[in-house]
């Protein structure tokens, strides 16, 4: 009954459909390979939905590759026909096998596979579960470093002193040229900021007041704080994560030697004591930096200077800023080595890690400076 | 295109290179025709990795001149050469996968790069490459870190195929593979060269590699090609090095050459 159709396809056409009594037979032709895909899939979506597809000839293709072998099976797939039970017909050997190869794994490829986006409560989800697994790792990374302390107080010999001077030269005496320019700088500019407001009420000598109490109690402290989280927390991360990446790690344990002894001890006493010597360092220079400023803008003599200083700089301001910095210095190598000790088994992990200790160190610097504040107050020093 | 297995893919003309007074390459030629399964081995310090890095692009070579695809490299435009990486493979030695991507993604990145295909034909294609590649198909949501060696080699060869291309080059393919994992790595290589009609080109100093699924075997030392054919004519090579390279299998009773040198 069904009336006898045949589409006889034109020059140069990809596909097309030859419908008989038997079924419909799908006409592959032309180059199938990846380049062309989009022609492909383009003449595909041009056809006519046919009634039922039996066979797939493939006697004219001139080139045939997985790609397009793929998208002629999902092509077969979308209209309803199964891809197995069209039979191929005239395809070359070559592409008869890279057919069957495609067809084999068909079942097993997602019907649209887009790729895998979380959504904003996962997300959510898992930083916050991820916080809490760091705090938490904080806590035991602590208890660890405090054990390895109290182990050193009960045999002061293991106490590695060639590692602590290397530490110390990294941390704190190739720090010090940055440290000098940066505060020197700083004091120049509090000196000028303060200049141009206390001018205005003819009480320029404060200037010598605020410059060196804000340099001894939170510029310096802050600031180089901030300096050395930026050079040797990220660096104590890109260094012990290198040494975990290449095993290195590993093979100090097995030489029977301590990563806490070797690697953790020294670094955190290497900057616990240089950060206060790199304060008071920076103290100096800054008020140095002021007094430059307090002579060129305000023409306050160093010998007015410095006897305004010994009136306005107590004792207590300068050691509230030392008190500061070891407990920084702390913070900065708990937050360095850890976040080095825990780079996981790639390499882009110790980029992370890296940028992570900075942004850490800098805010947990800010945060115990703050609570330094509150304390210093209640203790009226 | 697909036709005749005749035509050369590519050809390695009088390669010299020079590391200051160092000698590494002293004219080095040769050439491999579509469709074959060829190994450069020579002993460490050869310059394999070396010569390999010099064919597809990434580093100059003193002198010679090296055509790909019927490009030459080390003469060809940038646009010429972005053609030219858009149709062969690379597998580095250690997989080099992008770390911040996972599988799937990295396997996409040649397709997204160099396709203007649409998303719902990329990933199932993507997907097809993973299982081609001997990997289960929830491999592809997992980041490189998570994988072990033999896999990443494998997503490796997955990213390599991406684009269906017409050669791939290996790098120590089963290198830090257990033996069984080199087997089906092997197996997998020998299915690319007789089902997709892909021509590979491998670094290696895998034995089994080179006796059980290799076509033709280059030799590389002092500066040359010291021997060039099928594995059998290699291994009858007289020169010392040849022998005791394969004298290893030829104790364990593998080898059947029992040439007396």
């Amino acid at each position: 009954m069904t009336p006898r159709s045949r589409d006889t396809p034109p020059q140069g056409q990809l596909a097309s459909i030859e419908t008989s009594d038997g079924g419909a037979t799908l006409r592959l032709a032309g180059d199938w390979r990846l380049p062309r895909v989009q022609a492909v899939t383009a003449a595909l979506t041009a056809l006519p939905k046919p009634a039922r597809v039996v066979a797939v000839d493939g006697g004219s293709l001139t080139g045939l590759d997985t790609a397009g072998a793929l998208v002629a099976l999902r092509y077969l797939q979308r209209i309803g026909a199964d891809p197995k039970s069209a039979a191929p017909r005239n395809f070359t050997p070559h592409h008869q096998r890279i057919i069957e190869l495609v067809a084999g794994q068909l079942a097993e490829l997602p019907a649209i596979g887009k790729a895998h986006s979380r959504g904003f409560f996962t997300t959510a989800g898992r930083d916050v579960v991820a916080f809490a697994d760091l705090l938490v790792s904080y806590v035991q990374f602590l208890g660890y470093t405090a054990a390895g302390i109290g182990t050193l107080v009960l045999h002061p010999w293991r106490l590695r002193l060639k590692e602590l001077a290397a530490q110390f030269q990294q941390v704190g005496i190739t720090a010090i040229p940055v440290v000098v320019l940066v505060t020197f700088l700083i004091g120049v500019v509090i000196a000028y900021l303060l200049g141009l407001q206390a001018e205005k009420y003819g009480a320029s000598i404060f200037v010598v007041d605020g410059v060196a109490i804000g340099m001894a109690r939170e510029f310096s402290p802050i600031l180089v704080a901030v300096i050395i989280a930026g050079r040797s927390g990220a660096a104590f991360t890109a260094q012990l994560g290198t040494m975990k990446l290449t095993e290195e790690t590993d093979a100090i344990r097995v030489l029977g030697l301590s990563p806490m002894d070797v690697l953790i001890l020294p670094r955190v006493f290497a900057i616990v004591v240089a950060l206060p010597l790199l304060v008071f360092l920076g103290d100096v220079m800054g008020i140095l930096g002021g007094m430059l400023m307090a002579k060129t803008t305000l023409g306050i003599i160093p010998a007015t200077y410095i006897e305004r200083l010994h009136a306005a700089l107590h004792l207590k301001h300068v050691v509230a800023g030392l008190v500061k910095a070891p407990v920084f210095a702390f913070f900065i190598a708990i937050i360095g080595i850890r976040m080095g000790m825990t780079v996981s088994r790639d390499t882009r992990a110790i980029g992370v890690n890296t940028t992570s200790t900075v942004v850490q160190s800098i805010v947990s610097v800010i945060l115990l400076d703050a609570l330094f504040a509150v304390v210093f107050e209640k203790l009226g020093i | 295109m697909l036709a005749a297995g005749k035509d050369v893919i590519l050809e390695v003309d009088s390669i010299v290179t020079r590391f200051g007074a160092q000698t590494i390459h002293n004219g080095v030629s040769f050439s491999v025709p579509r469709g074959q399964l060829v190994a450069l081995i020579g002993g460490s310090g050869t310059g394999k990795s070396v010569l390999l890095r010099e064919i597809i692009g990434l580093m100059r070579p003193t002198a010679g001149t090296v055509r790909l695809l019927g490009t030459d490299v080390w003469k060809a435009s940038a646009a010429e050469l972005s053609k030219v990486r858009s149709r062969f493979g690379m597998m580095f030695q250690d997989g080099a996968l992008f770390s911040s991507l996972d599988v799937a993604h990295n396997v996409a990145v040649p397709l997204l790069e160099h396709t203007d295909l649409a998303p719902e034909l990329i990933w199932p294609l993507v997907q097809l490459r993973i299982a081609q590649a001997g990997l289960s198909p929830d491999t592809g949501a997992k980041m490189p870190s998570e994988l072990s060696g033999g896999m990443r080699k494998r997503a490796a060869i997955a990213r390599a195929l991406a684009l269906e291309p017409e050669v791939i080059f290996l790098d120590e393919p089963t290198s830090g593979l257990d033996p069984i994992t080199a087997r089906a790595f092997d197996k997998l290589v020998r299915f690319l060269v007789d089902d997709l009609g892909v021509t590979v080109f491998l670094v290696t100093h895998d034995l089994d590699t080179l006796l059980t699924v290799v076509d033709r075997l280059i030799v590389l030392a002092k500066g040359k090609v010291l021997a060039d054919g099928s594995v059998r004519e290699v291994m009858e090579t007289s020169d010392a090095w040849v022998q005791s390279y394969f004298s290893v299998r030829t104790m364990l009773g593998g080898g059947n050459d029992a040439h007396a040198s």
